[in-house]
């Protein structure tokens, strides 16, 4: 019952005569494969193969599931109000609806997003010291957003800001910048002339 | 039956089929029916019939594992209860909680069960994993039972941390947001984790998958609903059913001496434990509330936000290191290396009794020294404290902002503070980490063998010392000639002082440079940096000698263990103690970072 390898038919005289057309290292190539994988073990090694690929595939293609392609989520820019009504320094108006800070300063506006960059707490504003400090690992941040203590790797983020038609600030807490010298130019910062 | 009028009705019931197939045999305490009561009986036919007496002895288990078992029952059971109330939806989740606590006929007791049952889970669970360590349960034929109980312990935890996120609190929302943010900076696959690949964004990250979105909120709550009610207690379920069934295969650690029945003698134990911790829970679950802080508020953190007692290592861990190391990097290799214990710990003896203690002199102090497996259990053991101080740090002595404040201490919201953080410029810090680490490196027989035919027979022993002392010189006048003579990089943007020094000697959180600093205005700099000076070279000294006196142990090591288990052994103690060296350089000396490399979100 159990035959180790089944011998290929005998090739018949006539293909055996043409056989000179097919070039021989293919003809070695073709025995090489056989001796290393007959056909049995092919198929069954291949159709296991194909098995768990299929299933390992699958589960893995679910990963991809997991990532929705439509969110629902509030949008992140809203309207703070006329330029004119914010005092000097660090306004907390919005912190606790919009989670911003508005800051006016000599030459104009720019706009804190109230967020840690260390892990995304909300930090508080001591104005007496001059620090935003964090409730949840302690990182302390200076006036103009930069980590002055704690495990915060990098400067607070700061927010577009600019002047929508009505006259009222328009803020967009989805565009960030937090490098010195970017962050006090263009979109992230209004001067007065502007205002 | 006519002729046994008053023949018992309960014989006759006893004989019905009925009664047969539930009780399948009868109950008087025979030989025969102890037998019987375990392998005829579903739930407690995973016990042997017989086992020995020592095995099942209080004192060596406490019964800890069933017990754990048990609160897993109890964390079941009142979950689907607590189910049919709760829905998950960030408009509605924190009211219905209220509902089952303050409306709902027994919902706060159930409520209040389930969230200490959960407690006591994770106490009791770790009291296991240790008390399995010290019996040394863990050792071949056990090892791969041991790993599946770290999976279990980890499960604890995960099931732990997506449970509170429930009641959508404010405990719950800034634990999740803290968390999420974790996952953000994981390596290659956070947005801000180091070595971003370049396609990830923060619409695509590893947090984004956590958390349904770029921002939490009902997907993040249906998401942690179905990890916490389903995904994790089903994974739990079958790992926890090989659990136990690899506890039957391997057999107790502790197979001597007389064997008794275990119906009646461990089953009644089973009992009686259950009943203890039970009567422990409804009376805690009675007199204490379930804590339920303010509804989750996206804009405001409370002051100081505390994760759950059992988080609060890795939130204190996470003041120290970088996120990624301390939420990612550590984690993972706190739980490899917990795996790894059975397969790199091949000292075999120590099973089935609890670490024995002997006396070690130490110049006039007798120390307790565990003797059959002092390595092992002292590293285990120091491990095992460290992540409790860390609790205990994060529990009682921090305060508003995070702050330091001794226990008892009355917590100020406008405490003036002084707090300044400074980096090691990198190449004296890479200097300091190499060095520490290069103290692990061995001296291999055959060096010593090369260095003793050369050199004569004292060389191999003062190779070791110039090279123990030489490292810890190299450690002591990285940390200290840095911060000496470095430029302060802040100023004077961030910061009014010039130096590094001054900076640090005026601030209020690195006590060793304030010290330094004093020192140097009070006595001038001439004798104060002479003073410096000689306490940097002790201090070279004393972490050489430690390295020096280290070092035929770590010889030692290095022969019996082979190199391939020698440098997971001495990398992962090496890391540990590093832990707690950076703990110290945070809290004593005021440094942030030994290594920054900010373009790669790179910091250690």
């Amino acid at each position: 019952m159990d035959q180790p390898a089944p011998t290929p038919p005998p090739v018949p005289a006539a293909a055996s005569a043409s056989s000179s057309a097919v070039p021989s290292f293919q003809r070695d190539l073709w025995r090489w494969c056989e001796e290393q994988m007959g056909r049995r073990e092919f198929l069954l090694k291949g159709g296991w193969a194909f098995f768990w690929l299929f299933l390992g595939g699958w589960l893995l293609s679910n990963l991809r599931f997991l990532f929705p392609n439509v969110l629902y989520e509030p949008t992140l820019a809203f309207k703070a109000g006329k330029p004119e009504d914010y005092p000097m320094g660090i306004s907390e108006k919005w912190k606790k609806t919009q989670r911003a800070w508005v800051v006016r300063t000599d030459q104009g506006f720019y706009c804190f997003w109230a967020r840690c960059t260390h892990l995304g707490c909300t930090p508080n504003w001591f104005e007496a010291e001059g620090r935003f400090k964090c409730p949840c690992h302690g990182s302390n941040f200076n006036k103009s957003g930069d980590v002055i203590a704690g495990p915060a790797p990098k400067p607070l983020w700061r927010c577009a800001v600019q002047l929508a038609d009505d006259g009222q600030l328009l803020i967009d807490k989805a565009r960030l910048e937090n490098r010195p010298g970017p962050r006090e130019q263009g979109e992230f910062f209004l001067p007065y002339q502007n205002a | 039956m006519a002729d046994q009028p008053n023949a018992s009705l309960m014989q006759t019931v006893k004989k019905t089929k009925l009664w047969k197939s539930i009780f399948r045999h009868d109950f008087t305490d025979t030989p025969r029916t102890r037998l019987q009561r375990i392998f005829g009986n579903v739930f407690l036919h995973l016990h042997p019939v017989r086992t020995a007496k020592d095995a099942i002895r209080v004192t060596y288990t406490w019964g800890l594992g069933g017990l754990s078992f048990l609160l897993f029952l109890i964390l079941v059971v009142t979950g689907i209860l607590l189910m049919f109330y709760y829905r998950p939806a960030s408009s509605l989740a924190y009211q219905d909680i209220k509902d089952l606590t303050f409306v709902v006929t027994l919902g706060g007791l159930l409520r209040n069960m389930h969230r200490w049952g959960a407690h006591l889970m994770v106490v009791v669970v770790i009291l296991h994993m240790v008390r399995v360590f010290l019996t040394g349960a863990y050792k071949p034929p056990r090892e791969y039972n041991w790993v599946i109980g770290v999976l279990l312990l980890v499960m604890t935890l995960f099931l732990s941390y997506t449970g509170y996120l429930l009641p959508w609190d404010q405990l719950a929302l800034w634990a999740v947001t803290v968390g999420a943010q974790m996952a953000a900076n994981s390596p290659l696959l956070g947005n801000e984790g180091p070595f971003r690949l370049p396609f990830i964004t923060t619409s695509n990250d590893a947090r984004f998958g956590l958390i349904g979105g770029t921002v939490i909120g009902d997907a993040t709550l249906i998401r942690f609903y179905v990890l916490h009610c389903m995904a994790v207690p089903f994974l739990f379920t079958i790992f926890l059913c090989v659990h136990l069934w690899r506890v039957r295969k391997d057999s107790f650690s502790k197979q001597t001496g007389e064997k008794v029945d275990v119906w009646p003698h461990l089953v009644s134990r089973e009992f009686l434990a259950s009943l203890l911790v039970m009567v422990i829970l409804f009376v805690w679950s009675m007199v204490m509330q379930a804590p339920l802080e303010a509804e989750a508020n996206l804009n405001v953190t409370p002051n100081p936000s505390k994760a759950p007692w059992y988080f609060l290592g890795l939130q204190e861990l996470l003041v120290y290191f970088d996120p990624w190391i301390a939420g990612v990097v550590l984690p993972t290799l706190i739980v490899v290396g917990l795996m790894a214990i059975p397969y790199i710990d091949i000292n075999p003896k120590g099973v089935g009794s609890w670490a024995k203690m002997g006396k070690k002199k130490l110049g006039p102090f007798s120390l307790p020294y565990p003797e059959e497996r002092p390595f092992a259990v002292s590293v285990f053991m120091l491990g095992t404290i460290m992540w409790f101080v860390l609790i205990f740090i994060g529990v009682y002595c921090r305060g508003p902002n995070w702050e330091w404040y001794w226990p008892g201490e009355v917590w100020s919201y406008r405490r003036l503070t002084k707090l300044t953080l400074v980096n090691i410029p990198n190449l004296w810090g890479g200097l300091l980490l190499a060095s520490y680490f290069l103290l692990g490196s061995p001296i291999p027989q055959q060096v010593k063998m090369v260095l003793a035919q050369k050199g004569g027979p004292k060389a191999p022993g003062l190779a070791s010392a110039a090279l123990h002392v030489g490292l810890g010189m190299a450690i002591s006048v990285a940390l200290f000639v840095s911060l000496l003579i470095s430029k302060n990089p802040g100023y004077p943007a961030l910061s009014r002082y010039p130096t590094l020094f001054e900076a640090l000697g005026r601030s209020t959180n690195a006590p060793v440079m304030s010290a330094l600093y004093g020192l140097v205005q009070s006595v001038g700099p001439g004798v104060g940096y002479t003073a410096i000076g000689l306490m940097i070279v002790l201090v070279g000294l004393g972490l050489g000698g430690l390295g020096v006196a280290f070092g035929t142990f770590k010889d030692r090591m290095y022969e019996t263990l082979g190199p391939v288990k020698y440098a997971i052994v001495i990398g992962l103690l090496l890391m540990m103690m590093g832990v707690l060296g950076k703990i110290a350089l945070r809290l004593l000396f005021g440094v942030k970072y030994l290594i920054s490399l900010p373009m790669f979100n790179l910091n250690i």
